[in-house]
Formats: C-alpha cells, structure tokens, sequence
C-alpha cells in the first residue's frame, strides 16, 4: 500500500511542473494585461518555430541558419494571397502557406545535403539569405516588389475569418490550440521509430549507415517535415503580428532560433519553447528600456551562452526537479 | 567589344576585393576549421578605423596600414579570447562567432554613429585612364594591383615556405603536426592575424567601389565571402582567388545582361557549384 502510495506521489511530483505550466497558460489572459498575453502568444508561435528547428538540429545534428526562411515564405505566402490576391478564406491562405513552406524545405533539402557537417551550415545559410533578398526587393522587378512590398513589408493583415471574430485574447487560445496540436505531433516523431533513426544519426552517422539506414533520406525527410511546422509557425504569426518584413526571413531570425534553442536546451521540444520564451521576454523589457543595444545584448547573450552555458536551461532545470525529489 | 572589357575589368576589380576578404575566411577555416562569421565585421573595423585616419591624417598609407593592423588585432583578440576554447566544435564556433557579428556591429554604431564612412581616395589614385575607348578609374587598377601582389605574397607563403608546409600541414592532420614536435599556437595567431588584417587593409583600399560602408555592412559582405570560399574550395589561396573573380565578374556581367535577377547571380553561381562539385573547384577535401 505504502509502495503503491509513494508510486502515485512520484509520479504526481513529477507531472507537477507540468500541470503548473498548463494551468498557467490556460488561466494567463484572466490575470495579466494584453501586452503580455500578446508577448506570450509571439512565445508560443516562436517555440513552435523553434521546436521545428530542434528536429533538424536537436534531433538529427543538422544545424541549419536557413530555418526562418521557411516561417516567412509561409507569412508571405499567406500574406500575399491576402492582399493581392484577395483570397481571404482561412482554409485556403493558410495551408497554401504552409505548403509553400513545406515545398521549398523540399527544394532546399537537396540542395543543402549535398554539403556536410559546417558546409552544410553555410548552405542554408546562403540559401535563407537568397529567400530574404527576394523579399528585400527594392526597386527593380516591379511585380514582385507589388506582391511583397519590398523592404518595407507587408501588413494589414486581418485575425482570420472562422465565422467568428477574433480579440487578441480568443486568438491566444487559437494559437495555444494549434501549438499544443504541433508539439504533441513533434514529440510523437521524436518517439517513433523514425524519431529514434534520427538520434542515431546524429550520434554516429557512420554506425547508422552500416546498420542499413538510408541516412540521406532520414535527413531529407526532417528537413521536411521541420519545414512543414515552420511554416505552421509562420501562418500563425503572420495572422497574428498582421505584418511581415524581411527581417523575419533572414539569418538574423535564423541566428536568434539557434540562439533560443540552445539556450532552452536542444534536442528536448521543452527547451526550445523555454529558450524562447527567455530571449523573447528579454527583448520585450530591453525594448523598453534600451532598443538601440538589443543587438549588443543579443550578441553577447549569444557568446555568453555559447562559452558558459552550453547544456540549456531545460536540462538543467529537469535534473535540479529531479534531485529535489528525491 | 570595348562595354565587354570595361565590366571585365569591373568583375576583376570587384573579384581582387572579395578575394581580400574570402583569403583570410578560407586560411582560418583551412587551417584551424574555425568558421569565423565575424570575419565580415572584422573586414568593416578595419574599414572604419583606416577611414577615420585617413580622414584625419590625409594620408593612404597609414589608413591602410592602421586598419591592417586594428583588424587584426581584433581578430587575435577574438581568437585568443574565445575562439581557441572553441576548436573541432562546428556549432559553438559558429554561434559565438555570429555573436560577435551583433556585437562588433553595434558598438561600431554606438562609436562612430550610425552615418557610412565615405571612402578614402588618395590623390595619386585619382581620375581615369583611356582604355579600348572608354575610361576606367586608376583606383580600380590600384585594388587589381594591390590584391595581386598580396595573392602572390600569399601564395609563395603557404606553397613555397616552411611556414606554409606546416599551415597546409596543419589542415590536413593538426594533431599529427602538433605530436611531431610543431607548436601549432603562433602559426593559429599568425594566421589569425594575417587573415584579419589583410580583410582591414581590403577594406580601406577597396571600399571605394562599394562607395561607403556602414556599421552593419560586416553581414552582407561576410555572406558574400562565404559563398566565394564555397565556390572556390576552402583552404586554399587559388580557390578563394578563382571563387573571388567567379562571383565578381558574374556579378558585373549579371547586372548589365540580367538586370532583373542581378541580386540573384551569386546564389545561382553557388547552387550550381554545390550541385556539380560541393567541395569547392580548387577544393582540398570535404
């Protein structure tokens, strides 16, 4: 009886950070203002991002700069079907948007896996780039600089239209609906058998090969897929920020998600939303106080974390909960 | 005929610049498989330092000179301080090195102020000569020349001096050099340094064909030099010379031939390379 008591109030203890946090985000818009139901939503839809991101770096070792590419081309897609194209209906833009996401990742994969290891890196880094300036268009090409507006954007984009209108808070439960969706398909991946292949090649590529894996296709298909959910997390954003720049597209963003993903914790799905929601807060209260040196801060965030904190803040946190448990 | 020289001679120019940056990019990268993004921020300090000389002083040689020598103390500083904790690990070397991008970036904006340093033409540089029936600024010539002989001083360095044999080395098995008795630590500064400074230097002589540079310039141009090093195999001074002059003149020749896609030659150059031989043309191995 004892045992079977202190077995239920292990496993009590250990869901409780859990459940804190879900009742925390279930319960936020009834107690906080809506800057930070907003900053909390951007959290959510960034983690989602990032999460995507883990898959390909965490999971399989492919450390990608190219990976906001794939969020702004699903913002644009979506954006441009609104604006010039007037096809306002939900349940065409969006998954037009993520599709387009999903196809570019398809396009990108083969070109980037051609190259290894840090080349690998240069390449989506380049190829991210490429995505960006065909945004950044600024005088030439009439036509497209029409559709995407050029460097300075494209806004003016409504909550999408469901047969009911959106507040900023109904659109928080929205996005929390559709990130918890994706993090629980994420994390069904990772614990799939091809979720397992995927570890292995990121430990031993060479031992993953001579058991018979077709390396190059488990790689393909992860790129895949993290583009997939990049763009869910774009079409999300995009209907919630109601403005996309090329900022979202380039290495900046590119950089910052790796930044939030290592610092969260890489490899966990967990860590990638905490390692976003701590940038993200942190840019929010420097912004209030000193915008001119957020890239200062972020750069030196960015070193700090990488020369003394590599391990995340998620691994840390679970073997700290662990140890008090006991 | 004389429209096909001129943009040649454009492409050249443009190339001799790039190869200033991509030399050292490719050196470090060859030789200590560090992948040093700040390089293109590296490139601007010692822009905007030579610049300011220049500006106060008036005189040519001292911009560059001070520029070499600010970039690449930099550049030891950053190797010293922090890449060297980093060696054989890809993401943390990258990550830190991006960082800094952010970090050199703005305090370059807090110091000098968020205006372009103009570039810095010495009267002896000035003007143009008559060539195949058009004008051609004898300051592009100067940056042909200037980069040329520090190709040439480069490669008689790494191919035809003790030093070099122990850098090309060093690329291929560094622990082996290091257990045959060769302290591997001054030749990693020295090539850390040269790399730097000769990016400042490139900057100060050559940033007249960008017309000015700003503080947050270091991204761009850092691209660019790492789709020349692709391009042209990393580790070696021929390969990020033939990468260089690759992505110059395709660069030239795109913009009076494809207007529209101008800004996507480089990138069409870069995929079909990965596509037909992702080491690189004069790549060492992959």
């Amino acid at each position: 009886m004892s045992a079977l008591n202190k077995e239920y109030k292990n496993r009590l203890l250990r869901f409780t950070p859990h459940i804190i946090i879900i009742l925390f985000l279930l319960t936020l818009p009834t107690f906080t203002d809506l800057a930070i139901v907003s900053l909390v939503t951007r959290i959510l839809i960034f983690g989602l991002l990032v999460m995507a991101l883990d898959l390909v770096f965490g999971y399989t070792g492919l450390m990608s700069l190219g990976h906001a590419a794939f969020f702004g081309v699903a913002g644009y897609t979506t954006a441009i079907l609104i604006k010039y194209y007037h096809i306002t209906s939900f349940w065409i833009a969006a998954p037009a948007g993520v599709l387009m996401a999903t196809l570019l990742a398809a396009v990108f994969g083969i070109l980037a896996l051609r190259a290894k290891d840090v080349y690998f890196f240069l390449v989506t880094m380049a190829l991210g780039q490429l995505v960006f300036e065909i945004f950044n268009t600024s005088t030439s090409a009439g036509k497209l600089r029409a559709m995407t507006g050029g460097s300075d954007g494209l806004g003016g984009i409504p909550y999408p239209d469901l047969g009911f209108s959106f507040s900023p808070t109904s659109y928080y439960y929205f996005a929390l609906i559709a990130v918890a969706i994706c993090a629980l398909l994420l994390y069904l991946i990772t614990k799939s058998p091809f979720g397992y292949s995927m570890q292995g090649i990121r430990e031993s590529e060479t031992r993953m090969r001579c058991l018979g894996y077709n390396i190059w296709l488990h790689k393909y298909i992860a790129f895949i897929i993290a583009g997939l959910f990049a763009g869910v997390a774009g079409v999300l954003f995009i209907y919630f920020n109601g403005f996309i720049s090329p900022e979202s597209v380039g290495f900046n963003t590119g950089g910052l998600i790796l930044l939030m993903l290592i610092l969260g914790g890489k490899g966990t799905l967990w860590g990638a939303v905490i390692g976003t929601g701590v940038m993200l807060a942190l840019q929010y209260f420097v912004g209030t106080i000193t915008p001119q040196r957020w890239p200062l801060i972020m750069g030196g965030t960015m070193v700090g974390v990488i020369m003394f904190f590599r391990g995340g803040i998620f691994p840390l946190s679970r073997n700290l909960w662990k140890r008090m448990r006991r | 005929m004389d429209k096909i020289v001129i943009n040649a001679l454009n492409g050249i120019s443009y190339g001799m610049l790039l190869f200033l940056i991509a030399s050292g990019l490719s050196l470090v990268m060859g030789l200590m498989g560090i992948v040093n993004l700040a390089h293109g921020a590296i490139f601007v300090v010692g822009g905007f330092v030579g610049l300011t000389i220049a500006k106060l002083t008036g005189s040519f040689l001292l911009a560059v000179l001070v520029g070499a020598l600010s970039a690449g103390l930099l550049g030891v500083i950053l190797e010293r301080g922090f890449f060297r904790f980093l060696y054989k690990q890809d993401f943390a070397q990258v990550l830190v090195t991006f960082g800094f991008i952010f970090i050199i970036g703005n305090l370059l904006l807090w110091i000098w102020g968020p205006w372009p340093r103009s570039a810095f033409v010495p009267s002896y540089f000035a003007g143009s000569v008559p060539v195949m029936g058009a004008y051609f600024p004898i300051h592009r010539f100067a940056v042909i020349g200037i980069a040329a002989m520090i190709f040439f001083v480069l490669w008689w360095l790494q191919e035809k001096t003790r030093t070099g044999a122990i850098i090309r080395a060093g690329m291929d098995d560094a622990e082996m050099v290091s257990g045959l008795g060769i302290n591997l630590t001054p030749i990693n500064i020295g090539a850390f340094f040269l790399g730097s400074a000769i990016a400042g230097a490139g900057c100060v002589i050559g940033v007249q064909l960008f017309g000015s540079i700003s503080h947050f310039d270091g991204m761009g141009l850092l691209l660019t030099a790492v789709i020349v090093v692709i391009i042209g195999g990393v580790g070696s001074v021929q390969g990020a010379l033939v990468g260089a002059l690759i992505i110059g003149l395709v660069d030239s020749f795109g913009k009076v031939y494809f207007p529209e896609i101008t800004r996507f030659t480089m990138y069409l150059a870069l995929a079909v390379i990965i596509i037909v031989k992702p080491s690189g043309i004069l790549g060492r191995k992959l």
